[in-house]
């Protein structure tokens, strides 16, 4: 009794520290920060939980000790912790699970523990898979750590490819076929009817999970549609038994149905709501999770006005960002006219005035003017050169993309190959895209990335104009965060091209730049 | 001297021609644009030729693809090209035939006209002469190549200047220097970079040129 008062008076001490530094830092911190510690907090009812579900032994109490002090002292990594914890969770379901086959099992110590309201055992799986579930989402979500293998799972091609510079991906929908997949094996494992062979219950998940994570490993466009599918599936078999009960499998006097043990009509109809629910959930993930070709091949219609309204979509987001970066281009170039070369001009009409007024009265002071008049002069002219430079380069304007990206690679102070062969010149915009873009992958490579070596490859294959910037520097390097890459990524998505940064830390890093678009006929001249 | 002048902008063109006269040179043609521009040179074989890059009727590189033609009809034509911007890609393309008697300069070094007359001449009896900006974006780019990078930083200056095309006297001039302490510091250039010792003005900028470039 001691020992519970004790817990209690120390969860709601670890509870008040929280709340009170969730509220100073709700004052001060910066937004969003207070969310996330916040959520560590969690570990402590998990710990908690897991105390009591074993049955309170010394070692657990120790983990909730541990937890509470990782919570009121290490808020972030408490929070770190939660998924991985979470995960755990559902594993120690899964084996108690295992255990409620075993003799000298007892339903009423482990069932009044394990998750929220497990006052029956048959709810013990489907709590584990939801812990697992819950934990393996979070560990995805809020993961930096997370394991390659987890990402790859989830078809997140997080490093393995290319992805387009601050798109954020799908959430990994295909990963639900474990879940799916278990359920299945409860339902349609031998221990047909809850006979508390867990232990073939367990088989029968464990092929059915291998055989899910194959299907995502290896054909991971199907596996979320054979997710959605099975939900269906699965939903259609409740309503069927609430239907049909008792005349389902007229072998049988019950039935395991989710968390419902089917023993007669009322519970068969809970069953039938419960299989309404997943139906409902197979409906909402449809259009979400299934393959674009699912899709087409199902709703053809809906699939090509939906793609349509994506197309417009995202022509009209485009074209905004297209002339505004147009307007926020002229008014750097108005800025910089005015402050400079405009300036300058001003500066050499006054010398020049001034020096016209004492030209005969003192010679010498005129001199002295007409040398500063030259000097802004040369000044202004060289700022209207970088100025020029950085609008419509002249070498691009005289002999388009390659020798342009070749002049680039001179003036870079790094050893540069270039491997260009293009049969024409694309239109000027995509050319000019093209060349800031390069322009600006160069320029990374120099400034963050500290590379010695740079090879710039770009071919034309009749449709697509595609140009790769390597460097062997130190990677690492997020398209997301640099404004310079995210800008250019825009201006090339008004040709619906894209940039694809590939920079694992320590390199190398491969800058993809794709535009479709066509080659006018080569130059009759060519030097 | 007589010299052909390539410009399509009038004022520059007249103020170039205006230049020039002032300093004893004859105006054999003054052209605007490309076509006219390679008649005058293969019919009239100036001493040197005056170039702006960019010329009707392209309005693009015009003015130096019509010089390197001319060049290539006649080896050895001296051409000085002059443009708004310098590209070490286009500089590349004048001294790669190796015979000389080329410049690339920008518009504005114009304006020191004694500094301009001189590269003119220099390039007149067929010599190289590079703008600075080409030069100093030439040894950024190898600074940090290892040979570069054992030249002491008054030998650089002296290597830069060498590259510009300028003369002994011409770069002890530049730097305050005698003519014999250049030399000195030439012959140290040339042995740590590995080039053979030249006394001809010409040679040395392409030897150190084409090392630049490699």
């Amino acid at each position: 009794m001691a020992e519970w008062i004790f817990l209690l008076a120390f969860s709601i001490g670890c509870a008040v520290v929280v709340v009170r530094r969730q509220r100073v830092l709700g004052h001060q911190g910066p937004a969003g920060r207070t969310r996330g510690p916040g959520w560590g907090f969690l570990l402590l009812p998990l710990a908690l939980l897991l105390h009591l579900t074993t049955g309170g032994g010394p070692l657990t109490l120790l983990l909730v000790l541990a937890a509470g002090g990782l919570v009121v002292l290490k808020p972030t990594a408490a929070r770190r912790l939660l998924p991985y914890a979470l995960i755990g969770f559902g594993l120690v379901g899964l084996k108690l699970v295992l255990l409620a086959g075993g003799p000298g099992y007892s339903t009423e110590l482990i069932g009044m523990a394990y998750g929220a309201g497990s006052w029956r055992d048959h709810f013990l799986l489907p709590e584990a898979l939801a812990f697992l579930a819950v934990g393996s989402y979070l560990a995805i979500r809020w993961g930096r750590g997370v394991p390659r293998l987890v990402l790859l799972v989830a078809g997140r091609p997080a490093w393995g490819r290319d992805r387009p510079a601050g798109r954020a991906p799908r959430p990994p929908w295909n990963l639900l076929l474990i879940p799916v997949g278990g359920l299945f094996a409860e339902l349609v494992s031998p221990a047909w009817t809850f006979g508390y062979n867990a232990g073939a219950d367990l088989a029968a998940m464990a092929v059915l999970g291998l055989l899910a994570l194959s299907v995502i490993l290896l054909l991971p466009s199907v596996a979320a549609d054979l997710a959605v599918a099975g939900l269906l599936l699965l939903g259609v078999y409740g309503v069927a038994i609430a239907l049909l009960w008792p005349r389902v499998f007229p072998q049988y006097q019950d039935l395991l149905y989710g968390a419902v043990w089917v023993t007669n009509r009322p519970l068969a109809v809970l069953a039938g709501l419960q299989g309404l629910a997943l139906i409902g959930l197979a409906l909402w993930l449809a259009p979400r999770a299934l393959d674009k070709r699912t899709m087409a091949l199902l709703w053809p219609e809906r699939a090509s006005e939906a793609e349509l309204a994506g197309r417009v979509e995202q022509l009209t987001q485009t074209r905004a960002e297209a002339v505004d970066s147009a307007a926020a281009e002229l008014r750097r170039v108005e800025r910089d006219l005015h402050d400079g070369a405009q300036a300058r001009l001003v500066a050499v009409g006054m010398n020049l005035r001034a020096a016209q007024k004492l030209i005969t009265s003192s010679p010498e002071a005129a001199s002295q003017l007409l040398a500063e008049a030259i000097d802004s002069s040369s000044r202004a002219l060289t700022e209207l050169r970088n100025l020029v430079r950085g609008i419509y380069p002249p070498v691009l304007a005289d002999r388009g993309l390659p020798d342009a990206i070749r002049a680039l690679a001179l003036d870079t102070p790094l050893h540069t190959v270039t491997d260009i062969e293009l049969p024409g010149r694309p239109d000027l915009p995509v050319e000019s895209a093209c060349y800031f873009a390069v322009a600006e992958a160069l320029a990374n490579a120099v400034k963050h990335a500290g590379a010695r070596h740079v090879q710039i490859h770009a071919r034309h294959d009749g449709e697509l104009l595609r140009i790769e910037v390597t460097d062997d520097g130190a990677g690492g390097a997020d398209p997301a965060r640099g404004t310079g890459l995210r800008g250019l990524e825009r201006r090339l998505a008004t040709f619906d091209g894209i940039l694809a940064v590939n920079s694992p830390p320590g390199g190398p890093t491969l800058v993809v730049i794709e535009v479709p678009c066509a080659l006018s006929s080569p130059k009759t001249s060519s030097s | 001297m007589r010299v052909v002048i390539a410009e399509d902008l009038f004022l520059l063109r007249e103020g170039l021609s205006r230049l020039l006269t002032a300093h004893g040179c004859e105006i054999t043609a003054a052209v605007d644009n490309g076509d006219d521009l390679l008649r005058a040179l293969l019919d009239q074989r100036p001493d040197v030729a005056v170039v702006d890059v960019r010329l009707p009727p392209t309005f693009t590189d015009e003015g130096l693809r019509t010089a390197l033609e001319a060049r290539r009809r006649i080896p050895g034509l001296p051409v000085l090209v002059l443009s708004q911007y310098v590209e070490q890609l286009y500089a590349r393309e004048l001294v790669a035939d190796q015979s000389g008697g080329v410049g690339y300069l920008l518009k504005d070094r114009v304006f020191s006209d004694d500094q301009f007359i001189e590269a003119l001449r220099r390039v007149a009896r067929g010599g190289t002469v590079l703008d600075r900006e080409v030069i100093s974006k030439l040894l950024g780019r190898r600074a940090k190549d290892a040979p570069l990078g054992a030249l002491s930083p008054r030998e650089r200056e002296v290597l830069a200047l060498m590259a510009e095309g300028r003369s002994n006297m011409a770069i002890a001039q530049a730097l305050f220097v005698t003519e014999k302490a250049v030399s000195k510091h030439s012959t140290s250039i040339f042995a740590k970079l590995g080039l053979a010792p030249s006394d001809d003005d010409n040679r040395r900028v392409l030897a150190v040129l084409t090392y630049l470039n490699s």
